[in-house]
């Protein structure tokens, strides 16, 4: 019970435990922190992994697939489909329709030419369409007064799901949020028109190299497309690159629709024309495919590759030899598609735990040296205990308890710093990211001011050398602090080209936080143990007499 | 409470007359006795016996004075007998009751310091964290799991010791809001909450001006007028004027008493 009493008036009647407190919180909330982050970053790159490609995809050679809907038709037989869409997958460049002046700017895009329909649900095609106007009550309430969606009607949704311009009937385009640049990130997630450009309704030229299953590359092809929407997928390599087309144009402009195949090693006919051989089929170069409910990734796949066999075995026996599939196609779980993602960054989340858990034995180190520096001062306490019948355990125990208690508030305290960082590590990312607000730099030189005429008055009137000291360190800190908001001109810390996800993660990883918590509480004990067990050692007598 | 220094408030079976006479041990058996104790202690090679066979015994209800100069081994004694150190090996015994407290093993050497006996020191020794109750309190926090309803009565205690002491308007203060006097009065306090049989005081009047050292002395007497046996440590002779009986420490061995 003494030791309970003495550990908390320790505890509250000192500064220097603060001091270990407060390093133990920010060791709890970095580890907290930087787990956080990766964690929630490779949760984004599978999930968002997952709602853009489906569960499992098929990906063929330049040749393509030929009679798709045929083998669509037995995949959604399958009990273990619930749904698949056939994706033609290639490179492109894109006629941006700016800047103004005939010279317009050229983007290098990733083509996916889709049916919307069927895509929309395999993957999240459908709740990635950017421009749409509210839900409901609850979502127009949440937007800000200057968001553009809050004046749209429900056409230019349905013109982005359905890649049609309603008003004109022409097949659209639709574009990743930041193949432009004409959207603006705001603060909420939300965007708006940058340089007075809104991309919906703007035309754009997209030039397609056709190449034949031999690899030769055919005259390059364009068609325009008005932008019917955008999409944001989160995924920043996503929404800078992709565009997405009707999959009846992208058939027709890179020659994979159904095509009448002439015999150019036969004579020409009196008119001039070649032997007809028959129909080549329309061909895609992707198909993915959504598991049921229930059903895992990879006993998706292995339906499909024993479908797929079936599929290639009823080509060889029809003797198709225009609608023959290639032998060998790739079939990938999502997880297996993003292998290469997902691997090094897992690998990057342990490394970075390693690392930063051995803060832990700085902080452990540090409250070893506070509490060895405690107990030498409280040696004639000890010995006073000791002289009313404080046994070893017991001067051990206080000394523990106190380490335990600098453990369990420096860590709760951390959780505390960690989830407030978290949760606002946007906000934070974009504040730094700006340039600095006056009235920071204002009030630091203020207050740098004020801790100069503290000091002054310390040093000069009182003759005071401990106080004109931390004021002068104040001081030289706030004109630091002032110096480098003045220079700040806004960092961009979180590179969304360099870390896929426009966005940063900001869920706190609970479970991590609770192990990380525990981890602070146990290493600020080990770091008592010892000076506690120094205090349990000391001499009563000796204590009593020189302590 | 300065009235009770008078011979009127000594325990009537230890009169007045028994100053400096024969131990007590010789009519009655001792609560408290060291016999033929030696203390060395080591400095780096060097070994300085501090005790040399004292032997002492006090009677129950007796107020025993050892006086001594600086240096003679009056507090090493006194640490001895109150169980915050050991003799030297196999070279004398200090006896409570009649046994042995200092072949004892730890726990029991800490009930003893807990229960048995209550130490003033000449530096008061409070803890500056604790306010002046908890200060009080303290031995009775000390030494037992069976917490509240031990602590409970512990500050009870605490609160009629330090109204006798005349502390009752102290008890939320700090240890460094108090005068030197008041915190040996609270001194006083913790080491007779737990009811120790005897009281163990190192130059309770070494570091207060006469007055101030007259009035904690009368407070000794009080309590001691209750029955407690007193073992006060001292180099003052007038100090140890007010106790029963006076034994002198020279060299480290008991030369009279």
């Amino acid at each position: 019970m003494y030791a309970a009493l003495l550990s908390n008036r320790y505890l509250t009647s000192r500064v220097i435990p603060l001091i270990a407190v407060g390093a133990v919180a920010l060791c709890v909330a970095l580890v907290i922190i930087v787990v956080s982050v990766m964690s929630g970053f490779l949760d984004m790159l599978k999930a968002s992994g997952r709602t853009l490609i489906g569960d499992v995809v098929v990906s063929s050679g330049i040749g393509g697939i030929p009679n798709y809907d045929e083998w669509l038709a037995d995949l959604r037989a399958l009990p273990e489909v619930e749904a698949a869409t056939p994706v033609i997958d290639t490179l492109g460049l894109l006629r941006m329709p700016y800047p103004s002046g005939p010279s317009k700017e050229i983007a290098p895009v990733q083509v996916w030419a889709i049916e919307p329909e069927s895509f929309a649900k395999v993957t999240a095609y459908g709740e990635k369409v950017w421009w749409r106007p509210p839900a409901d009550e609850a979502a127009r309430d949440a937007m800000l007064p200057d968001d553009p969606r809050l004046r749209m009607d429900a056409s230019i949704l349905r013109d982005g799901l359905t890649l049609s311009q309603g008003a004109t009937g022409k097949p659209g385009i639709v574009l990743g949020m930041h193949v432009s640049v004409g959207n603006a990130r705001q603060s909420d997630g939300s965007y708006r028109p940058r340089f007075g450009w809104f991309m919906p309704g703007e035309q754009v030229t997209l030039t397609v190299v056709p190449v034949s299953e031999t690899g030769k590359i055919s005259e390059p092809r364009d068609a325009t497309f008005p932008i019917v929407n955008e999409v944001f997928s989160g995924v920043y390599d996503v929404d800078k690159s992709r565009v997405f087309i009707p999959l009846a144009q992208g058939q027709e402009l890179l020659r994979l629709d159904a095509a009448p195949l002439y015999d150019t090693t036969a004579e020409p006919d009196a008119e001039g024309n070649l032997p007809l051989l028959g129909t080549a089929p329309a061909r895609v170069t992707k198909v993915l495919i959504r598991a049921k409910p229930g059903t895992s990734a990879l006993d998706a796949r292995d339906a499909i590759e024993a479908s797929w066999d079936a599929f290639v075995a009823k080509a060889a026996r029809r003797n198709d030899r225009l609608g023959r599939p290639p032998e060998r196609v790739s079939i990938l779980t999502w997880e297996q598609q993003l292998r290469d993602l997902i691997g090094p960054v897992e690998k990057e989340r342990e490394m970075m735990r390693i690392l930063f858990s051995i803060i832990y034995i700085v902080c452990a180190g540090l409250i070893l040296s506070i509490f060895w520096s405690i107990v030498i001062e409280k040696t004639r306490d000890i010995g006073i205990l000791r002289s009313v019948g404080a046994s070893r355990l017991g001067i051990l125990w206080i000394f523990l308890r106190y380490g335990l208690a600098i453990g369990v508030v420096g860590s709760l305290a951390g959780v505390g710093i960690a989830w407030v960082v978290v949760d606002n590590i946007n906000l934070i990312h974009e504040a730094i990211g700006r340039d600095a607000p006056r009235a920071a730099w204002i009030t630091t030189a203020a207050v740098a001011t004020l801790s100069l005429g503290l000091a002054l008055r310390a040093l000069i009137w009182r003759g005071r050398l401990l106080p004109g000291l931390l004021w002068t360190i104040a001081t030289i800190t706030c004109a630091i602090v002032t110096v480098a908001l003045i220079g700040h001109r806004g960092t961009l810390i979180w590179d969304p080209s360099v870390y896929y996800f426009s966005t940063i993660p900001s869920k706190v990883d609970w479970f991590n936080a609770a192990i990380t918590a525990i981890g602070g509480i146990v290493f600020s004990v080990i770091g008592a143990a010892i000076p506690a067990a120094k205090a349990a050692d000391v001499d009563p007598v000796e204590a009593l007499r020189y302590g | 409470m300065a009235d009770a220094a008078t011979s009127n408030g000594r325990d009537p079976s230890v009169g007045a007359a028994r100053i400096g006479g024969p131990p007590l041990a010789s009519t009655k058996p001792p609560i408290l006795a060291a016999r033929d104790v030696h203390r060395t202690y080591r400095f780096g090679q060097v070994e300085v016996p501090v005790l040399r066979g004292a032997s002492i015994s006090i009677a129950p209800g007796e107020w025993v004075a050892i006086l001594g100069q600086s240096g003679s081994g009056k507090s090493t004694l006194m640490h001895l007998l109150g169980g915050l150190d050991r003799p030297d090996a196999g070279r004398g015994t200090v006896e409570f009751e009649g046994a042995p407290v200092s072949l004892g093993a730890g726990r029991s050497l800490d009930r003893y310091r807990n229960r048995d006996v209550g130490f003033v020191f000449q530096f008061y020794h409070l803890l500056p964290e604790l306010t002046v109750l908890e200060n009080a309190c303290l031995p009775g926090l000390v030494g037992g799991f069976f917490g509240h309803a031990r602590a409970a009565a512990a500050r009870r205690r605490a609160q009629e010791l330090l109204e006798i002491a005349g502390l009752s308007h102290r008890l939320r203060h700090r240890p460094a809001e108090l005068s030197g006097g008041e915190r040996q009065r609270v001194a006083i306090a913790r080491a007779l909450v737990n009811g120790p049989r005897v009281l163990l005081a190192d130059e309770p009047t070494g570091n207060l001006d006469a007055t101030t050292g007259a009035s904690i002395l009368d407070l000794i007497a009080s309590q001691h007028a209750q029955g407690l046996t007193v073992a006060m440590v001292t180099h003052d002779a007038a100090v140890a004027a007010r106790a029963q009986r006076v034994v002198h420490l020279r060299d480290g061995q008991v030369v009279d008493g």
